[in-house]
């Protein structure tokens, strides 16, 4: 090796090791983010971004708010805090499975009195496939009562935006289908959206709304 | 021999062996305590009762394969010139992996056993959390990367040396009929084996090991359950395989001393390290012959390589050294008497472990204390006798030749017999009645023979003990001198 | 002469890799184990094609330089990246710019000169990490990247499996045959016995 024997043959290499380490830590949010879910439930924990006013179609064909405002349905104006899940209702597996897990969660609402300030919706991203009557079918299947669990869907014109603001990831699959991230996202009061659960973390979700309210 | 010239690192070994005898007594007592427990003769809350195991297991693991190593760095320390900075960065990271799994065990209450198998070590049901096992696995892949940096330091003189593995193993002798005297010597071509399997059983470990770490950390990847088990069983069974070829060097490079007749690189001794070098890593699926998953394929040859797998090292090591005793001078001093007792308890252990790894006979007694019965003889009697052995020749006074056995040395030799002879044939004749192992609680029919096996297990500890002292004074004696 | 091969070849590889950004990318399988791979050669034979292949490194910066090619490695193998460069021109374009440099002509420069200990310890890590993505993407409820089905991010783990096993079995070959050139029996300088 080299003849040179000094400790300043280790600066070289410990540099780059410092330098690595220093990237990979960057890059990573501090090793907490490797893939680009776990990054934007971070940013969006951390940015509060605000949602777009967007304007959704529901399972009777009412016209609602992603957000509150103007447009918020009559039992809606108490409800301060929105829960978005996105679905398609032809999806046979991770749609169901969420539709499920949402109800246990409408279940603890319920049971705490917390069932009237909270607003749960699912939104259909294929809104070409979903009409109002696939829309009451999925509520039938789940027991979403229209008022405090909704099935809606989002417009053409808005699908974009909509996937963008919640950095929505919707690719086919195989047969015909979609793979889709899925999640259940929250607004809060003030129109921002502040968390992101897994499907199947009723208690992190029900735990996050008794917090704010 | 070149011994002028290359000079072995004996200061590090040493103390290394130290630190390995002290490590044996100290898991010695927690095997006494759980032997105890069970035979009701001090009563031990369960939970700490797998911590001990845990510790046991994976204490006595360790410090197996570290003594094996040094005696290994002893040894090819002879013929090629080794880098004392790997050897110290080597055992560094192994005492960091102890401290680590220590803390893991005692201060963060895992109880998962050595092995670890799903769905364990993440879910386990609150009895530990999650960074005790994170802890738990870290020390693991600290030991495995101190490992893997000591097999590269051995690997790489000895293929320079030798001219690449095939001809440190041995190879152009059995293949291009060259003359067995051109061939390297029993010391290289076991290192050289060692060194490929236990290799890639370490990058195999890392890789599930780093994988179970992710999984700790990331909860949402998961692992594999079946993979996992059989890269598990694949690293552990070569691991604590590999520490026995290991310390049987000590065998091949000391026993010539006592008898005047160097131990030679013959075809047969040399076909039967390259036939291990197969064997020890396609004979792990007999740990997995009750995963009916598995296919069936796999878990026939794990069989018929389990009938196969050591026996013709043993035959060629047990043979081999009748015949280099049998009619030698050699005179019987405490070394030479803890190193033939291993080859035999080696030989002996393989006997119980074959017969485990029938199909027939495994899906009976496979979770009985017969397995910790056959694996504490070739252990106990086999590489923990060799590496004792190894100790009292490191300490001799003189020559080897002019050496001789005290009242006291035959004293402890013969309880150490005793006791590890008893102990172990209790755990056997108790997994033929099928009491099962990893039991904190016995039923009381099984109470008797636990005593029988903690008393027995008692005169390991004191001989042990005494086996250790001697070894200290003896250095001490050697410092002043 | 060899040198203009070595050029073009690099070109060669490196525009496949642009101009079939598309197909490449629509699989994981291409994507990893095709396309990055390809990229790091690209930047090997580039620098093969330069004067910079005679540079004689001392062996500590030989070091450093092969371990920036190995942090950009790990880079690399973040899904999360792997993601972006999907739907982020930005981080596309550094895919293109750092696989060949700081990947493929890193090594090119300095892994022959590196401490034969560093080689033996990433060539052993290498392939555990190998078996570490195959262990967690063969079995994953998580979908790791959100452009992949979860289906292909199986198929990548078996990728990465078998990649694990074909490199571990073509860097044990040579150690048991080794050139003669490349053992003890020649003294000379440049000491390329692979570990
Ligand atoms: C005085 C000596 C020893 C005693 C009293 C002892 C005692 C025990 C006991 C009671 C068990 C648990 C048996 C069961 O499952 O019911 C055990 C397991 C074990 N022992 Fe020992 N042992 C001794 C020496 C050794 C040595 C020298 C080694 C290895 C070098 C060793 C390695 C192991 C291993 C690997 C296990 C399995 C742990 C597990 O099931 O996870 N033991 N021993
Ligand atoms: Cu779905």
């Amino acid at each position: 090796m080299s003849a040179q024997s000094s400790i300043y043959r280790w600066f070289p290499s410990l540099g780059v090791l410092v330098l690595g380490v220093g990237t990979l830590w960057a890059a990573t949010d501090g090793f907490r983010a490797l893939t680009e879910e776990s990054a934007r439930r971070l940013q969006v924990a951390e940015s509060r971004p605000q949602v777009p006013s967007l304007l959704l179609e529901d399972m009777n064909g009412r016209i609602l708010g992603l957000t509150h405002g103007a447009f918020a349905d009559k039992a809606g104006e108490e409800r301060q805090i929105t829960l978005v899940e996105f679905i398609y209702t032809s999806c046979p597996t991770i749609c169901q499975t969420a539709g499920s897990d949402y109800a246990q969660l409408r279940d603890r609402l319920k049971q705490s009195g917390l069932g009237d300030r909270v607003r749960l919706l699912s939104v259909s991203f294929d809104p070409e496939q979903d009409g109002p009557e696939e829309l009451r079918g999925y509520a039938e299947a789940h027991g979403a009562d229209g008022v405090l669990w909704n099935i809606a869907r989002v417009g053409v014109q808005d699908l974009e935006l909509m996937k963008r603001s919640f950095g929505l990831r919707v690719i086919p699959d195989v047969w015909g289908g979609y793979e889709h991230n899925a999640a259940m996202h929250l607004i809060d009061p003030s129109g921002r959206f502040s968390a992101v659960f897994d499907i199947d973390d009723v208690e992190g979700a029900y735990r996050a709304l008794e917090e704010r309210l | 021999m070149s011994e002028a010239e290359i000079k072995p690192h004996a200061g590090a070994v040493k103390f290394t062996m130290l630190l390995s005898g002290l490590v044996f007594v100290l898991m010695m007592a927690l095997g006494l305590i759980m032997r105890a427990a069970q035979g009701e003769f001090i009563e031990l809350d369960p939970a700490l009762f797998y911590q001990i195991l845990t510790a046991h297991g994976a204490g006595m693991v360790g410090v197996a394969g570290l003594s094996g190593a040094a005696i290994m760095w002893y040894f090819v320390g002879r013929y090629v010139q080794l880098s004392a900075a790997m050897y110290w960065a080597f055992l560094g990271l192994f005492l960091l992996g102890v401290v680590l799994i220590l803390s893991a065990i005692f201060l963060g209450e895992f109880g998962g056993a050595w092995t670890f198998l799903f769905p364990l070590p993440a879910i386990a049901g609150g009895a530990w959390e999650p960074w005790a096992a994170a802890t738990f696995i870290l020390g693991y892949v600290s030991i495995g990367v101190g490992f893997l940096l000591y097999y590269l330091a051995i690997g790489y003189p000895v293929i320079k040396r030798y001219g690449g593995l095939a001809r440190a193993l041995g190879w152009h002798v059995v293949f291009a009929g060259a003359d067995p005297a051109d061939g390297p010597p029993p010391t290289i071509i076991a290192a050289a084996a060692v060194t490929v399997f236990n290799t890639l059983g370490t990058v195999v470990g890392a890789a599930v090991l780093v994988a179970s770490l992710v999984h700790l950390l990331v909860p949402g990847f998961a692992v594999d359950a079946l993979l996992a088990k059989n890269a598990i069983y694949f690293f552990g069974h070569v691991f604590i395989n590999a520490s026995i070829y290991m310390a049987v060097i000590a065998v091949y490079e000391i026993v010539p001393e006592y008898t005047g007749r160097p131990w030679k690189s013959s075809r047969p001794f040399i076909i039967a390290w390259s036939a291990i070098l197969l064997f020890v890593m396609a004979v792990y699926p007999h740990h997995l012959q009750q995963d009916v998953v598995m296919p069936g394929w796999i878990l026939v040859m794990g069989q018929v390589v389990s009938y196969l797998n050591g026996v013709p090292l043993l035959a060629v090591t047990a043979f081999s050294l009748g015949v280099y005793l049998h009619g030698s001078k050699a005179r019987w001093d405490l070394g030479l008497s803890l190193l033939v007792l291993g080859v035999g308890g080696w030989s002996i252990g393989a006997i119980p472990a074959i017969i485990d790894g029938m199909l027939v006979v495994n899906k009976v007694m496979h979770n009985t204390q017969w397995v910790p019965g056959h694996f504490h003889i070739y252990l106990l009697l086999g590489e923990v006798a060799m590496s004792f052995g190894f100790m009292a020749w490191l300490v001799r006074k003189g020559q080897a030749s002019e050496a001789g056995m005290s009242t006291l040395d035959k004293a402890t030799f013969g309880t150490y017999l005793v006791g590890a002879a008893g102990f172990t044939m209790v755990f056997l004749i108790s997994g033929a009645l099928s009491v099962p192992r990893r039991w904190a609680v016995h039923l009381p029919g099984w109470i008797l023979q636990d005593r029988i096996g903690t008393l027995f297990a008692a005169l390991v500890v004191l001989s042990t003990l005494a086996l250790v002292l001697k070894y200290a004074v003896g250095l001490g004696r050697g410092q002043r001198s | 002469m060899t040198r203009t091969l070595f050029a073009v070849l690099s070109a060669v590889l490196f525009s496949g890799c642009v101009v079939f950004r598309g197909e490449l990318e629509a699989d994981p399988v291409t994507h990893m184990l095709l396309q990055l791979p390809a990229l790091a050669l690209a930047g090997v034979l580039l620098l093969l094609a330069t004067d910079l292949r005679f540079v004689k490194l001392p062996a500590y910066f030989a070091n450093a330089i092969t371990l920036v090619a190995v942090f950009a490695v790990f880079f690399w193998m973040l899904p999360r990246y792997i993601d972006a460069s999907l739907i982020n021109p930005f981080v596309e374009f550094a895919k293109f710019l750092t696989l060949p440099t700081l990947v493929g002509a890193s090594l090119a420069l300095a892994w022959r000169q590196a401490h034969p200990f560093l080689r033996g310890f990433l060539k052993a890590n290498a392939i555990s990490m190998l078996g570490v993505l195959g262990f967690l993407y063969i079995h994953a409820p998580l979908r790791i990247c959100n452009s992949y089905l979860v289906s292909d991010q199986q198929r990548l783990g078996y990728g990465f499996l078998i990649a694990a096993i074909a490199v571990s079995l073509a860097w044990t070959f040579p150690l048991f045959f080794p050139s003669p050139s490349e053992t003890g029996a020649s003294q000379s300088k440049t000491n390329k016995v692979t570990v």
